[in-house]
C-alpha cells in the first residue's frame, strides 16, 4: 500500500514539474496552484485523503511522503512567482524571445582563410611554413630557378622591376623560397610557402598585379614523379573532397623537370554536366603547377642531385576562391568591400 | 602557333576527329588554347611553351603526333628535286663574329615575276592568319609556318658590293625597317648589310629598302641561325616583337637551313611555273653543331617517375622523337636530334619518356621518407591568435595591393624617398608602400561610401623602406575604426567609436603578448595633433596609434572620426616573452581609493609619470576608476578617482602601514601636481 502511494506521489511530482516549465502567464501559474492545492480537490488533498486507508504503521511514514510533496509544490510555486510574474505585476515585462543583439564579428579575408586552410592540410603532412620575402633578388627568383639571363621563359612572367635596385624585383612566384629554403637547410626538406606574388598584369576579372600562391617543395633521396602525385592527391581530397581524381599533364616550367599541370576532376558536377559553373562542361579544373626539382636548381642550391630528388608545387589563391567559392571576379577581392567580406572567414 | 590540320595530315596521316586530335595533344602537353572550324578546314591555336621553339611548326607539331602514335610516321616534304649546286659567283657571305651567327645559308634566284600565290597557298596563309602578299614573300612565311625556319629575301638589285655582311651596327647608323618606322642603331643590332649601307635587322625585320617590290626580278634568299640572345637583346633594345625574333630568340635548329632554303625554292617553282635553279648558293656555318650526348642510366626513368616502363618502350619512345641511342649495356648514350634544343639533361629524356608513355599512367603514392625535425614558426601562432583576437573584436581583415600612388606615401611619411616601381602599372600603383594606413583609410572611405555604418578593419602585410642601397620589408599589422561601436537596438545604446576603446583594442593586442604597450605623444602626419601617439614597448618605438587628421579624413569623404593604428608585427612577436611559471604572492592585498581634483593643464600622462616616480615599494598596481567634470567640478578642473593596491613580499601589511604608506604618497603626489583631495 505504502509502496504504491510513494510511486503515485513520485508521477505526480514529476507531472507537476512538466507543467511547472510550461507556464507562460501569471493566470495559468495560479489555475497550477489550484489543481495541486486547493483544499477540496487538489492532488495533494486527494493524496491526504487516502491516509484512512493506510495501516496505522504505515500512516507516519505515508504522511510524511505526502507533506514533503506538499512543501516541494508550494516552493515551486512561490520561486517561479518570484521569479517570473511577480514583475510581471509591476509592469516590467521580460520575454526571452525579443532578438538577441548584434554584436559585432568580424572575419578573416577569403584569400587569408583559403591560405590557412591550405597551410593546416599541410601543417597535419608534417610540412614546415617558411615564408620569404616579397621585394626579392632577381638571382632567387629566376638565375638560380634555371631562367637564364636573357631566356625567353622570363618574358611568361611579367615582371615589375625596381627603380635604383637592379638586382631587385617583386617576387613573380613564391618558388624563390624553395631557393633560399634549400640555400639554408639539408635534406630532408618538406616545406610550403605561402604568400603574395606580383605580375604586371591589368587587373580585370582573372588578372591582378598582387595575387597570392602557395609554394610546396619535398627533398630527400628517392623521391619521384609518384610521390608528388600522391601528395596532391591526399591534399586535394582533403580540401576539394573525398573523391577527387587528378589529372597530370605535360608542362613546362624552367625549375622543374619532369613538370606537369594538374587538374582536377569537378567536385561539383564530378564531369557529369555540360553547363557546370564551376568546369564549364569540361569535368576539369586547373589548379596547379608541378614538377620533380630540376637538378640544376638542387645544385644551384647546393644539392647533389645524383644523391637527392624532390618535387615542388604551386597554386594560386586567388584561383581558388574563384573556382571552390564562384568568387565571379578577381577584382572583388581586393576591393575589400565589407559586404563581400562578411561572406567568407 | 596556328596549326592547319588539313596542312598537318600532309606530314603526319592521322585520322582523328578534332576533338580527338585535340585530346592527344593536351596528353603529350600541347594545350588547344581556340579551335576554329570553317568551310571544313579546322584551325588549332596552339599554345607552345618557351623550351619548345620546335613546336613553332607544322613539322614540329607533327613529329609529335608520330611520336605519341607508333602506327604513324612523320613525312616532311620531297625535296630530292631541289638540289642545291654549290654555285660560287660574283656574291660572297661573310660572318663577321662567329658568336652571333651560327650558320648563315644563302642563294640567288634570277628572273622572277612578282606574282600572287597560287590561290590554295593563299588560303592556307590566310587560315594561319598570315596576310598574302606576293609569291615571294609568301614562300618565305610558309616556309615558316610548315619546318618553323624564318627566311628572309631581298631584292638583289638593291643589294651594293655583290655581298652581304653578318655585323654589328655601329653608333649612328639608321635603318627604315619594312614597317616603315627609322631606328637608329647601335652594336647591341646584328645587322645584315651590304658592303655599304644596314639592310636588314638580322633575324628580326628587314629593311624597307631592299624588300620585294612589284618590280624585283632576282631576289637573295637568306636562311640563317642566329644566336638567340642577341636577336633577343636586339628586339628588346627596339621594342619589337617578330615571328622570326620569337623564333630565333628560342633557339633554331641550325642543321634546318638548307632543307628551308629548298622549300622556298620549290615553292616558288610552283608559283613560277618553272624549276628554279640557283644562281648562286653559299652555305657559311663556322662551327658545325654538334650535341654531346647524354647519359641516361636504363633504370632512371623508373627511378625518376614511379613508374614501371619497360627499358625496350622507353628505348621505343625517344627512337621515334628522333634521339638517337647507343646501347651501353645498363644505360644508354642519348643524341638529341638537332631541332631539340631544349635537350639538355637525363630528366629532359625521363620527361620525354613520361610525356609519350602517357602521364595517364603515374600512380599517386605518399612519400613516407621525408621527416625532418619541424620547425614551428613561434610568428605564424601568434599572428593567428591576434587575428582571431581583432575578429572576435569586431575588427574584418583587408588585403590591399603593396603598391600605391606616390602622394599615399608622401601622406605617412613627407620626407622619405619612396622605392619606386621602374615599370608600374600606372601612376597609382608606382610606389611600395611605406605604411598600410592609407590604404586602410581607403577601405573604410569606399566601405563608409557605401552607407556602412561600421567600418572596422585590420590589415597584416609589408611595408618597405630603403636604406642606403638596403630595401627592407617590415610586417605590420595594421588597425582602424570607423562609425559605430555599436548599432542602438531595444537593449542597448548606440555607441560611436572613440578613441579610448580605440587604444584598449591595442592594449588587449600587446596582452595578448605578454607586453605592454606605452602610447607617447608623438606627432605623425597621418594623425591629428591632439591625437597622436607613438605605440612603445619597453621603450621601443613598434609602431603609431591616434586619431585620423582632419585633411586625410577630407579628401576621403569621412564625415566622422577615424582611429587607426599601425604596429610592426615582428618587432611585437621578438618582444613577446616565452610563457613560464611564476609564482604568485599569497599575502592578502590591501587597496585604498584616491579622489581629487586634478588641473586640466595636467594630462593623465604626466600624473601617470608622477605616480611611477613617486611609486612606495608596497604599491602592486594602481587604476584609473572614474573620470568626471560636471556642475560639481570647478572650472579648469577634473575630478579622478583612483584605485591603489597595496602588498608586501613577505607578510600581511597591517591597515596602519597601508594607510601611512598611502597617506605619504598621496600627499606628495597632490604637492607635486597641485591636486585637491576631495
Amino acid at each position: 500500500m505504502i509502496d504504491e502511494l510513494k510511486k503515485e506521489i513520485e508521477g505526480a511530482r514529476r507531472s507537476f514539474g512538466h507543467e511547472l516549465e510550461s507556464i507562460q502567464s501569471p493566470e495559468q501559474l495560479a489555475a497550477l496552484k489550484e489543481r495541486y492545492l486547493s483544499r477540496k480537490k487538489g492532488v495533494v488533498s486527494q493524496f491526504l485523503a487516502r491516509l484512512k486507508g493506510c495501516l496505522p504503521a504505515e500512516k507516519p511514514l505515508a504522511g510524511q511522503a505526502i507533506n514533503q510533496f506538499k512543501e516541494f509544490v508550494e516552493a515551486a510555486l512561490s520561486a517561479a512567482g518570484a521569479a517570473g510574474f511577480a514583475a510581471a505585476a509591476s509592469g516590467a515585462w521580460d520575454d526571452p524571445s525579443l532578438p538577441a543583439s548584434e554584436l559585432p564579428v568580424g572575419r578573416f579575408h577569403l584569400i587569408a582563410d583559403i591560405q590557412g586552410r591550405i597551410e593546416d592540410i599541410f601543417l597535419q603532412l608534417g610540412y614546415e611554413i617558411a615564408a620569404g620575402p616579397e621585394v626579392e633578388r632577381d638571382e632567387y627568383n629566376f638565375t638560380k630557378l634555371n631562367f637564364p639571363e636573357h631566356h625567353p621563359a622570363r618574358d611568361e612572367q611579367d615582371t615589375f622591376f625596381l627603380e635604383g635596385h637592379d638586382d631587385l624585383l617583386l617576387r613573380t612566384h613564391t618558388s624563390p623560397m624553395q631557393v633560399r629554403y634549400m640555400l639554408g637547410h639539408r635534406p630532408p626538406l618538406k616545406i610550403i610557402s605561402p604568400g603574395k606574388a606580383f605580375r604586371k598584369d591589368d587587373p580585370d576579372s582573372t588578372h591582378s598585379p598582387c595575387f597570392h600562391q602557395v609554394e610546396g617543395l619535398l627533398v630527400d633521396r628517392g623521391i619521384h614523379f609518384s610521390h608528388l602525385k600522391g601528395t596532391l592527391e591526399a591534399f586535394c581530397r582533403s580540401f576539394y573532397g573525398p573523391d577527387i581524381v587528378l589529372r597530370f599533364r605535360p608542362g613546362y616550367f624552367p625549375f622543374t623537370e619532369p613538370s606537369a599541370e594538374v587538374d582536377i576532376s569537378c567536385f561539383l558536377c564530378a564531369g557529369r554536366k555540360t553547363d557546370c559553373r564551376v568546369c564549364k562542361g569540361t569535368g576539369w579544373l586547373e589548379i596547379l603547377g608541378s614538377g620533380m626539382v630540376h637538378p640544376q636548381v638542387l645544385r644551384n642550391c647546393g644539392i647533389d642531385p645524383e644523391e637527392y630528388s624532390g618535387f615542388a608545387f604551386g597554386m594560386g589563391i586567388e584561383r581558388v576562391a574563384m573556382v571552390k567559392y564562384g568568387v565571379p571576379d578577381l577584382r572583388l577581392l581586393y576591393e575589400n568591400d565589407l559586404r563581400l567580406l562578411g561572406q567568407f572567414g | 602557333m596556328k596549326i592547319n590540320v588539313e596542312y598537318l595530315k600532309r606530314f603526319v596521316a592521322f585520322d582523328l576527329d578534332d576533338g580527338a586530335l585535340k585530346e592527344l595533344l593536351a596528353g603529350i602537353g600541347l594545350e588547344t588554347a581556340e579551335m576554329q572550324s570553317s568551310g571544313g578546314e579546322t584551325v588549332l591555336d596552339i599554345e607552345t611553351t618557351p623550351n619548345r621553339p620546335d613546336w613553332l611548326s607544322h613539322y614540329g607539331i607533327a613529329r609529335e603526333i608520330a611520336a605519341k602514335n607508333a602506327r604513324l610516321r612523320f613525312t616532311p616534304m620531297d625535296l630530292t628535286a631541289v638540289p642545291l649546286p654549290a654555285a660560287a659567283g660574283d656574291f660572297a657571305i661573310r660572318i663577321e663574329d662567329a658568336s652571333d651567327c651560327r650558320r648563315y645559308s644563302g642563294c640567288i634566284v634570277r628572273d622572277l615575276q612578282v606574282r600572287e600565290s597560287p590561290p590554295e597557298v593563299q588560303r592556307l596563309l590566310l587560315s594561319l592568319g598570315l596576310r598574302p602578299i606576293n609569291d615571294i614573300v609568301d614562300a618565305s612565311n610558309l616556309v615558316m609556318m610548315t619546318c618553323g625556319q624564318p627566311l628572309h629575301i631581298f631584292d638583289l638589285e638593291q643589294l651594293q658590293g655583290g655581298q652581304v655582311r653578318v655585323r654589328r651596327a655601329r653608333k649612328g647608323e639608321t635603318l627604315r625597317l619594312l614597317d616603315e618606322r627609322e631606328v637608329a642603331l647601335d652594336e647591341r643590332h646584328l645587322l645584315i648589310a651590304d658592303a655599304s649601307r644596314p639592310l636588314a635587322l638580322a633575324g628580326i625585320m628587314g629593311g624597307l629598302a631592299s624588300g620585294i617590290s612589284a618590280g624585283t626580278r632576282h631576289v637573295f634568299i637568306e636562311s640563317a641561325c642566329f644566336e638567340p640572345v642577341v636577336i633577343r637583346l636586339g628586339a628588346h633594345a627596339l621594342g619589337l616583337k617578330t615571328d622570326a625574333s620569337y623564333r630565333f630568340e628560342r633557339g633554331m635548329d641550325a642543321e634546318a637551313t638548307l632543307p628551308a632554303l629548298q622549300m622556298a625554292l620549290l615553292l616558288l617553282s610552283r608559283s613560277q611555273g618553272r624549276a628554279l635553279a640557283p644562281a648562286f648558293f653559299q652555305d657559311v656555318y663556322p662551327r658545325p653543331q654538334s650535341r654531346p650526348a647524354i647519359r641516361l642510366p636504363k633504370a632512371f626513368p623508373a627511378q625518376l617517375t614511379g613508374m614501371e616502363i619497360p627499358a625496350a618502350a622507353c628505348a621505343a619512345i625517344l627512337g621515334r622523337l628522333g634521339f638517337r641511342l647507343g646501347d651501353e649495356g645498363d644505360h644508354w648514350q642519348v643524341t638529341p636530334p638537332s631541332h631539340r634544343v631544349d635537350a639538355e639533361y637525363k630528366e629532359d629524356l625521363v620527361e620525354e619518356i613520361a610525356r609519350i608513355h602517357g602521364y595517364e599512367h603515374l600512380q599517386g603514392e605518399m612519400p613516407l621518407s621525408a621527416n625532418p625535425v619541424l620547425r614551428v614558426d613561434r610568428e605564424r601562432v601568434i599572428v593567428q591568435r591576434l587575428k582571431y583576437q581583432l575578429a572576435d573584436a569586431g575588427f574584418n581583415e583587408v588585403i590591399n595591393y603593396v603598391f600605391q600612388a606616390p602622394e599615399e606615401n608622401l601622406m605617412a611619411d613627407p620626407h622619405e624617398a619612396p622605392l619606386v616601381l621602374k615599370n608600374p602599372l600606372g601612376r597609382d600603383f608606382s610606389v611600395l608602400k611605406n605604411s598600410l594606413l592609407v590604404g586602410l583609410l581607403k577601405n573604410t572611405a569606399a566601405n563608409a561610401n557605401q552607407g556602412l555604418e561600421r567600418v572596422a578593419l585590420f590589415e597584416i602585410g609589408k611595408a618597405f623602406a630603403q636604406y642606403g642601397g638596403q630595401v627592407g620589408e617590415s610586417r605590420r599589422l595594421a588597425v582602424s575604426a570607423y562609425g559605430l561601436q555599436q548599432r542602438k537596438d531595444w537593449r542597448l545604446a548606440a555607441r560611436e567609436f572613440d578613441f579610448p576603446w580605440f587604444k584598449s583594442q591595442l592594449a588587449a593586442v600587446g596582452r595578448r603578448l605578454r607586453l605592454e604597450l606605452d602610447f607617447r605623444r608623438q606627432a605623425h602626419p597621418l594623425f591629428s595633433p591632439h591625437c597622436s601617439f607613438a605605440v612603445e614597448v619597453a621603450g621601443r618605438g613598434c609602431g603609431w596609434a591616434g586619431e585620423v587628421a582632419a585633411e586625410p579624413r577630407r579628401l576621403s569623404r569621412l564625415d566622422r572620426p577615424v582611429f587607426a593604428a599601425e604596429l610592426d608585427l615582428s618587432a611585437l612577436v621578438a618582444a613577446a616573452p616565452e610563457s613560464g611559471f611564476r609564482p604568485w604572492n599569497r599575502f592578502p592585498a590591501a587597496r585604498r581609493d584616491f579622489t581629487f581634483l586634478m588641473p586640466t593643464a595636467v594630462s593623465y600622462e604626466e600624473l601617470r609619470a608622477a605616480v611611477e616616480r613617486l611609486r612606495p615599494a608596497a604599491l602592486e598596481s594602481y587604476e584609473l576608476t572614474d573620470v568626471f567634470r560636471g556642475d560639481a567640478v570647478p572650472a579648469g578642473q577634473v575630478s579622478f578617482s583612483m584605485g591603489f593596491t597595496y602588498r608586501a613580499g613577505e607578510r600581511t601589511l597591517t591597515g596602519e602601514e597601508v594607510n601611512a604608506a598611502h597617506r605619504e604618497f598621496t600627499g606628495r603626489l597632490a604637492a607635486q601636481l597641485g591636486l585637491i583631495q576631495r
